[in-house]
Order: structure tokens, then sequence, then C-alpha cells
């Protein structure tokens, strides 16, 4: 009567489908209340940036945007159900995402660290504080899906996952493309407006 | 003055509003009351009517018939039209009437109010009508106004944030620290009376007490020149911290 | 397994099997040892006991914390007895201000999230959830076994902060900024709250993932969504809004982490930032997007349960089921929209404070058609008063009273008075508490012989209803009355304020009733226990109620339907005249001789 490991049927797909969705409509609502902070706080001061202060760098982040987009792309040839016919697609997105999400937060280190040293820190008014908590904390995001990801490199070289249809892969996928999503946003917001 | 049931159990009301809140209150609670004694007679009476008795059975029924509907559909619209749009509209009118309806009369009385951790820090604005200058009058923990003229209240909390409460006007007013909200009430009556923290600030939150002294206008104006003469001869011109008030948020 | 039954061609009854129609429901292996059995359990049934034991502790240490409170307010000077020795020797057992501060602070945060959240959610969630649907376990086992354990460290968080120098949080249980900044709260007991909330937080997000999708993927064939008992709606409505709403809870307390441990300035403010400020009220905004809702995710379990037991025990169907499980989502919608009404003295524009206002009073319309229902539910039924329908009639009774309460303080006009004072107070521990409480009992006399396998004692079980109801009444409706005659809230002693110092003697009472409150809790402490022990043995069915957890053994076995069931109507034909012999019906029993055929619809 009992099977000792959950087969990998459609039903179980599906599932564990539902419960990633409603894992990122959470961890939207958690992005979209720190949005919704920075917003309250950029309508209320009388300028922005505030007196004193430069506005931020764009050149690095709008590369960035690119980079991650790209990664997105190239994840998705290695996860849509086409790679399975081209023997090594997988894994060969897997270390091109892994490679432009290090790249990624690289760039972002470039950003910060110029930044930081030349005094403006996390204490520098509201205009640190959202700069650095928000896009910090992106990166942790990041650096999570990099982990999630990297966690399929075995698999992926031994040929047992070859595409998203393995629910592990289709999971982080999803993961990666939301962080994606998420940095769009904060390019716009942040950066551009 | 109004008279509301049991005023034994709260503060003699001297203000020219605060029988809105009262009135409001025990409107709300006099519907609340007939809606919840039929409430508890439904239940109470089902509870015997329909008590499980040997022969007799329950009715089977799902309530989707179309009397039930009629029944919970009119039921539910009634307490809403009687009970919700009343109070909404009794609540509008009272916003609009006092609580936002700033008074901009010449005799208004403006008063700055920073409260601390935790005590009350007063300021009027001296006779150039201008805060922040050293002709105002500064006091602590103590709050002087006039009968029957506006008093009109600038708020800002000078650390964590506390609430302005005089319950004898059955008003309250949050002060937050970084930014200033505003109130105002008028007293109908002279006396003493109290002013609380209704917003938890610290463990002292409970003995930050405050006077209100409502007098006749007369020995308001007497106490404001004789606090004017004073407040001009102690200024000392090289502490910052006295000068803690801001421009007037009308 | 689905064999269509004698086609009549004019007369059948066709049956949408849903997307998961899948007899060989899989199951994970029976642990074996100790650890697997009992600690790190992924079994639904195991966890759910879990949760049960970890929310009745701190429920108990929330209910002595308050014990001590209400002392502190009537017999002020006077040391606690025992207990106030042991923890303030110094002042020879009288609770200090600072005490008093963090134990209101943290009886809220206890009780809210670690007393409340863990039983109706925790334990009744999770046993219910697979149970009345027809399902094996929940959808993501090891995500329920995280969630507990993520659980039981936010609780040694909470526990830890107690023991540090400057003690737990003390700034009330919202925290509010800048009170809850370096500003006003410098000890380490603050921070460790925060980690405390983000913890318990996560592991509220980690079931409601699992709780949405079980609901959604995993019910029985035939069971639709309006087959499912009403607690089942009641949990996943709540599990919908803690999933959307815990969220914003931890980005609000983030912030604040950040501001305490990083220097950032978000709610930072006053003369303590000479420029670049933040806005402390910014806090009260996203604590109270989340904070709404979280009232509703609190008491939405307790109605779902409450519909179902007034069914069970009236013998007759829910009335108006489609009406009532309607009427609680429009209330879980209209929850996310209604925040503000917290906040109506902070300052806010007179435009945001009447729309919250008119939103707030429009939640009257669904609660009524729900209340009215559950009225609807015992008229003309056939009452059996049994324990646990006495506490749900206790829940519809409190409920009633408090939930008018809302309407005071939904007017801006009579808000402005009350906010802030014991009225406040009194309105949320009647809905919130009291309503919370006698559900929670209702739902453990109701459901114990299927955990435990045994009954507990329903003569001691009325004596422990009156005993609570007649106290808790006493208690809350006096705060009403203190309130409105003018007490804040959070006041250690009333010696500063002439104006309350007649509210004395109403507070002793209150107190008295609040011990006694206190004390008959015993009965059912050892009720529980002896039950345990040596209860009677519980039959399948004792209740003689439809939905599925009853047509298996109590208690279950680990893989609980040896064939997953098919459903073939709702879970309260009570009384069905078709129905011969008995006055309930199993929900995967036919009625009388109709045919049904099965369709299966999406595999």
């Amino acid at each position: 009567m009992a099977v000792t490991r959950f087969p990998v049927s459609e039903q179980s797909r599906q599932t564990s489908f539902v419960g990633m969705v409603m894992a990122l409509a959470s961890w939207t609502m958690l992005f979209v209340a720190l949005f919704f902070a920075y917003a309250v706080l950029r309508l209320r001061a009388p300028a922005w940036p505030p007196d004193g202060l430069q506005p931020l760098p764009k050149v690095l982040p709008f590369l960035n945007t690119l980079v991650l987009l790209t990664s997105s792309v190239v994840l998705h040839f290695g996860v849509r159900p086409e790679a399975e016919e081209r023997p090594g697609a997988l894994r060969r997105a897997l270390l091109g995402t892994l490679a432009l999400g290090s790249l990624f937060l690289a760039l972002q280190l470039a950003v910060w660290v110029p930044l930081w040293r030349s005094g403006f820190r996390i204490d520098t008014g509201t205009y640190g504080s959202i700069f650095y908590s928000l896009t910090v904390f992106h990166a942790v995001h990041v650096l999570a899906g990099l982990v999630a990801l990297a966690v399929l490199l075995p698999g992926a070289f031994s040929g047992r996952l070859v595409s998203g249809r393995a629910s592990t892969v289709r999971l982080s996928a999803m993961f990666w493309h939301f962080v994606d999503t998420v940095w769009v946003v904060m390019f716009v917001t942040v950066y551009l407006v | 003055m109004h008279q509301w049931p049991f005023p034994w159990l709260t503060t003699v009301d001297v203000s020219r509003d605060g029988w809105r809140a009262e009135a409001l209150f025990w409107y709300t609670t006099l519907l609340c009351v007939i809606a919840f004694a039929l409430v508890a007679f439904a239940l109470v009476y089902s509870s015997w009517k329909y008590r499980a008795r040997p022969g007799v059975k329950a009715l089977y029924t799902h309530g989707t018939d179309r009397k039930s509907f009629a029944v919970t559909g009119i039921l539910a619209a009634l307490v809403f039209v009687t009970i919700d749009m009343n109070l909404v509209r009794v609540s509008q009118a009272d916003v609009k009437e006092y609580t936002y309806n700033w008074p901009a009369s010449p005799d208004t009385v403006r008063i700055e109010v920073m409260p601390q951790q935790w005590a009350w820090n007063i300021r009027y604005a001296g006779p150039d009508g201008v805060f922040n200058t050293p002709d105002d009058v500064v006091t602590l923990n103590e709050m002087r106004v006039p009968v029957g003229r506006p008093v009109m209240l600038n708020l800002k909390a000078k650390d964590v944030i506390h609430s302005f409460y005089i319950p004898n006007f059955r008003l309250k007013q949050d002060a937050n620290p970084g930014y200033v909200t505003r109130t105002w009430f008028q007293a109908l009556q002279p006396g003493n009376f109290e002013i609380a923290c209704s917003q938890m600030c610290g463990w002292a939150h409970y003995k930050m007490k405050g006077d209100l002294i409502v007098q006749p206008e007369a020995d308001f104006e007497r106490w404001m020149k004789e606090a004017v003469g004073d407040a001009k001869r102690r200024f000392d011109p090289a502490d910052r911290e006295q000068l803690w008030g801001w421009e007037w948020v009308q | 397994m689905g064999d269509a039954m004698t086609r009549k061609p004019a007369a059948v009854r066709h049956l949408h099997v849903g997307p998961e129609f899948h007899a060989e429901q899989h199951i994970h292996p029976e642990p074996t040892s100790f650890l697997e059995k009992y600690i790190f359990s992924k079994d639904h049934k195991v966890i759910a006991k879990q949760f049960l034991w970890y929310g009745l502790f701190f429920l108990v240490v929330g209910g002595v914390m308050a014990m001590m409170i209400r002392w502190q307010i009537a017999y002020p000077g006077t040391p606690f007895p025992i207990l106030g020795q042991l923890l303030w020797p110094q002042s020879g057992g009288v609770m200090p201000p600072q005490s008093y501060a963090a134990f209101f602070t943290m009886h809220g945060t206890l009780m809210i999230f670690f007393a409340i959240t863990p039983i109706l959610i925790g334990a009744f969630g999770n046993l219910l959830i697979p149970l009345m649907i027809g399902a094996r376990d929940m959808a993501f086992p090891t995500l329920n076994l995280m969630s507990f354990w993520t659980n039981v460290l936010a609780g040694l968080c909470m526990i830890v902060s107690f023991f540090v120098p400057m003690g737990a949080a003390a700034g009330g249980w919202q925290s509010y900024p800048t009170l809850s900044t370096l500003v006003g709260s410098p000890g380490h007991g603050q921070t460790l709250w925060i980690l405390g909330i983000f913890f318990t937080g996560s592991a509220s997000i980690m079931g409601a993932v699992n709780y949405i999708t079980t609901v959604v993927r995993l019910r029985a064939p035939g069971m639709g969504y309006f087959q499912m008992p009403l607690s089942v709606w009641g949990i996943w409505l709540t599990a919908i809004l803690n999933a959307l709403f815990v969220p914003v809870l931890a980005a609000g307390v983030l912030l604040l982490f950040l501001d305490r441990v990083f220097g950032s300035h978000f709610f930072l403010a006053g003369a303590a930032i000479t420029k670049g400020g933040g806005d402390p009220v910014l806090y009260q905004h996203l604590f109270w997007i989340f904070g709404h809702p979280e009232v509703y995710i609190l008491i939405l379990p307790a109605w779902g349960i409450v519909s179902d037991l007034l069914s069970f025990f009236s013998r007759k169907p829910a009335f108006g089921y489609k009406a009532t499980a309607l009427s609680m989502s429009v209330i879980t919608l209209l929850s996310m929209v209604v925040y503000g009404h917290h906040m109506f003295v902070v300052g806010m524009s007179p435009l945001l404070s009447q729309g919250f206002m008119t939103l707030t009073m429009l939640i009257s319309i669904p609660s009524a058609v729900f209340f009215l229902n559950w009225l609807g539910t015992m008229w003309r039924g056939s009452i059996r008063f049994a324990t646990p329908m006495l506490f749900s009639l206790g829940v519809v009774f409190v409920f009633g009273l408090g939930g008018l309460t809302g309407l005071h303080l939904g007017a801006i006009s009579s808000d402005i008075y009350l906010h802030d004072s014991y009225f406040v107070i009194g309105h949320f521990h009647l809905t919130m508490a009291a309503s919370v409480l006698l559900g929670a009992f209702a739902a453990i006399y109701f459901w114990f012989p299927k955990m435990f396998g045994k009954m507990m004692n329903d003569t001691l079980g009325k004596w422990h209803f009156w005993l609570t109801i007649i106290p808790i009444t006493i208690v809350f409706c006096g705060m009403l009355v203190v309130g409105y005659g003018g007490m804040q809230r959070r006041l250690y002693n009333y010696e500063a304020y002439e104006f309350l110092k007649h509210l004395h003697p109403i507070n002793v009472w209150m107190t008295r009733a609040a011990l006694l409150l206190g004390a008959s809790q015993l009965l059912f402490v050892g009720n529980f226990l002896s039950s345990l022990i040596s209860g009677k043995k519980a039959t399948e069915n004792p209740w003689e109620v439809g939905t599925l957890e009853w047509t298996i053994p109590s208690p279950p076995p680990h893989h609980n339907y040896d064939e997953i069931p098919i459903v073939l109507h709702g879970p309260h034909e009570f009384n069905n005249p078709a129905v011969a012999g008995k006055d309930w019906l199993a929900q995967d029993e036919p009625i009388g001789d109709e045919p049904v055929a099965l369709s299966a619809v999406g595999n």
C-alpha cells in the first residue's frame, strides 16, 4: 500500500507547481511591502535624492539588468521540454546561469564598495537605508537562487536531470525568474525613476 | 450640558464638542443592545425549544430556499442600513463639523506641545505671534487655556510616540517624532483637569501626567502677561535646547 | 475505485471527479525509530499533536502573565503569591513597572503567535485538513516538519529574551518605533523579539503554502470546494491570508531590525536624528496591513469549526452553507482594505480615515449573514448539549457581543475617545481571545477522541464551560466599562491620575473574575490528562457525524484511509428523509438508492 518514494507522476508535479506559486506569491508580498515602504518614504521626502546626496550610478546597474535577463533566457533554454533532445543542454544552461548570476553579484559589489567607501552608507538617511537594504536583500535572494541551481549540477552532469520536466529543476527555475523580475522592478524604481 | 447614562462612570465633559463622542457611543450602544438582546433571546429560546426530545426530528433544510435567502438577506441589509450606515453618517458629520474643521478665527489660542519621556513641554508664541522666539512662554506639564476660545494644538514628540489625552474633553491625538500632528478643542467652563498619555511610551508611561488649567479670560490674560515678562527676562541666547519649537502648522 | 453504478437513464447523478483522482495516493513510509515517530515526524497527525502541546504550553505561560498583570492593577504594591518572590525578590515580590511593560508586551505576543496560532492553525489545521478532505497527508510533509521546528526556534528566541540584561521587549506587542528602536529599547530583548517573529512568521508561511496546496490538490474525488466541511474553509481562508500578509509583517520587522542593528533610518525620527530621518508611522502602516488580516487569521478557523459543530449537534444541515463559505471569503477579501481603523488618531489624512471607516463598516454585512446562518442552523434542530456544543454556543455569544463593540471603534468620532483604552482591549479579547479560546476548547473536546482514541469526561467538560464563560464575560465586559470610563491601556497603576481612581472597584472585580477564570482551567487540564491516561475508549464515530475523519478508526492509522473515499455529498446530511434508520450520513455513503456515475475529469 505505501510507496517508498514519491513517484514522479504528473500529479505531484502539478502539486509542487501550485505550492511554488503560493510560495512565490508570499515572497512577492514581502517585496511589495518593501517597495511600499520605499514609496512612502520617498513621497514624504521634500526632495529625492535628499539634500546633499548624489543620484545613484546607472551604468553598472543597467549592465546588471542585462546580465540577469540574459541569465533567465539562458536558463530557459535548458529547462524547456525541447532541451531533452539536446544532450547536455540543461548542464550548459545551469553553468551559464551560474556564471551570469555570479557576474551579477560581482557587479553589485562593484557598485556598493565605492559608494560605501565614499561615505554613502546604510545610515545615510532614508536614501541610504532604502538603497542598501533593497539591493542587498535582493542579492541574498540571488545567492539563494544560485545555490538552488548549483545543487542541480550533479544530477545534470550524471544525466539524471535533463530538463524542467523534473520538479526540482522547474521549481528552481521559477525561483530564478522571480528573482530576475524583482530586480527589473528594483532597477526601474530605485535607479531610474 | 448633555446628560448621558452612568455619568459616575466617566469624567465630566467640559468641552464644546465632547458630546459628539458620547452621543455616538450611546447611540451605537443602544442599537447594539437591541441587536444583541435579539440574538441572546434567539440563542436561549432555540436552545430550550429545539433541545433534543424523543420522537421529535430536526427539520431537514439547507436554508437555500427562497424564504430563507430573503429572511437572511433582509436582516443583514437591515443591520447594515439601520446601524452601520447611520454610524457612518453621524461620524462623518462629526469629523466635518469638528475634528478636521480647524479653527481659523483670530482669537484661537495656539499651543505647541512636545511630549517626551515622561513629561509635557508646552509652548505659547507670545506677543509676537511667532513660535520659537525669545518671547515664547514655555511651561512644563502645565497647559493654561481660556474658557470659551478655541485652542489649537500642534504636537510633535521629542523621542517616541506619545498621545495627548484630555479625558474631560473626550479627546486624544498622537504625537509622533519627526512631524507635526494637530488637534483642537474649546472649554465651556473653568477648572483643573488632567492631561494623560495614551500611547505606550516607556516604563513610566503610567505617570506621564500634566495639568490642564482652564481659566476665565481675564485670569488667563493676566497669567500670560506675567509669563511673557518672565520668559523675556529668563531667555538665554546660548541655550539651543530652549528653542525646541517649530513653525506653526495651521 | 470508481466503478460506475447501474445507470438509470433518467435519474443519474453525475459526479465530477477532481484533479487528483488517484486512489493509489502515495504516503511516506511509516517511521520506525523513536526520533522519526515522535520528534522529527512528517505525519500530519503527529505534527498536529506537537503543535497542540506547544500551543497549550504557551497558553499557560501567557495566561499566568495575564493573571499577574490583573493582580498588579487590582492590588498595586502587593506581592504576587509565590511567583512574585521568585521573580522579583529585590522588591519583595512586587512586580516593578519595567517588568509590567515586558509582561503585557509578551502576553500579547505569546498568546497571538505562540498559543492561538499553534493550537487553531498548527494543530487543528494539520489534524483536520488531510482527514476531512480524504487525503493521506499534507501535500508537503517535510515542509510540515520544518514548519513546526522553525516555530520551536521562534519560541526559544522569545523565552531567551526574558533572560537577557534589560529583559524582554517592553514596548507593547505591536512594537511601534521609535519606542522599539534603540532610542526606546536599548537591550537585546527587542531584537530577539524580532527574530522570534521572523521565525514564527516563516513557519506560518510554510504552513500556509502547505495547507493551501493540500486543499487545492488533494481533495478526494467528489469533494468539490462546496462539499468541504466549513472547518476546512475556515482554515484554508486563514492560510491564504497568512501566505499573503505575514510577509508584510516580515518586511516591517526586517526594517526595524535593520534600524536596530545596522543603523538604517527607516523609522528613526525625532530629536535623536539631525537629518535624513525616517517615518515611524510607516511601521504602523506595514504592521496593520498585516495586523488587520491577522485578526481574521486568528478567528476564521474558529468560525469554520463552530459552523460545523452547530450543525452536528443540532442534527441539521448547516443553514446556508454556501452563503457562509462565501461570507467568510468576502470577509477575507475585505480584511485586506480596512487596516486604517487602527490608526485614526495617528494623523492620517481625513480622506484616508473616512475611506477606512466606510470599508470597515461593510464587514458587517457578511458577518451578519454567517451569524444569522448560525442561528438558522439551530432553528428547528434537535439539539444535543454535549460539551463541544456548549462551547460552540459560547462562541456565538461572546463573538456576538465582541463583534458589536467593533462598531464603536469603527466610527472615527467614537474611536478617537476609545482608542488606546480598555474598551479596545475588551473588544479584541471578546472577539479574539474569548471566541478563539472557546472555539479551541470546542475543537479539543470534539476531536480528542479522534486524536487520542479516548473520550473526555463530559460532566467535567460542562463544569469547565460554565466556569469559563461566566468569568470571561465578566472580565472582558468589565474592560468595556472601564474603557468607556476613560482608562487607558498599559497602565502600571493609576496613582498619578485622579480621573481613574473611581474605576478601581470595577477593576478589582475584573481581577477576581480573571483569577477564577485561570483556576477553572485546571478542570480542563485535569480532564485532559486523566482522559489521556484512562479515558473511555472511543469508537470510530462517537458523535455520529458525517465528515470523513469519522469513517476511520480513532486514532487513525499512519496512512489514514485504506482506500481514498469517494465523496457523494456535503458534510451536513442530518435527518435527510431519504435516509432510513439513522439521522446522519457519512460523506462517502450514498443517499438511499440513488445511482451515481463518476466521470473522471482533468486527470
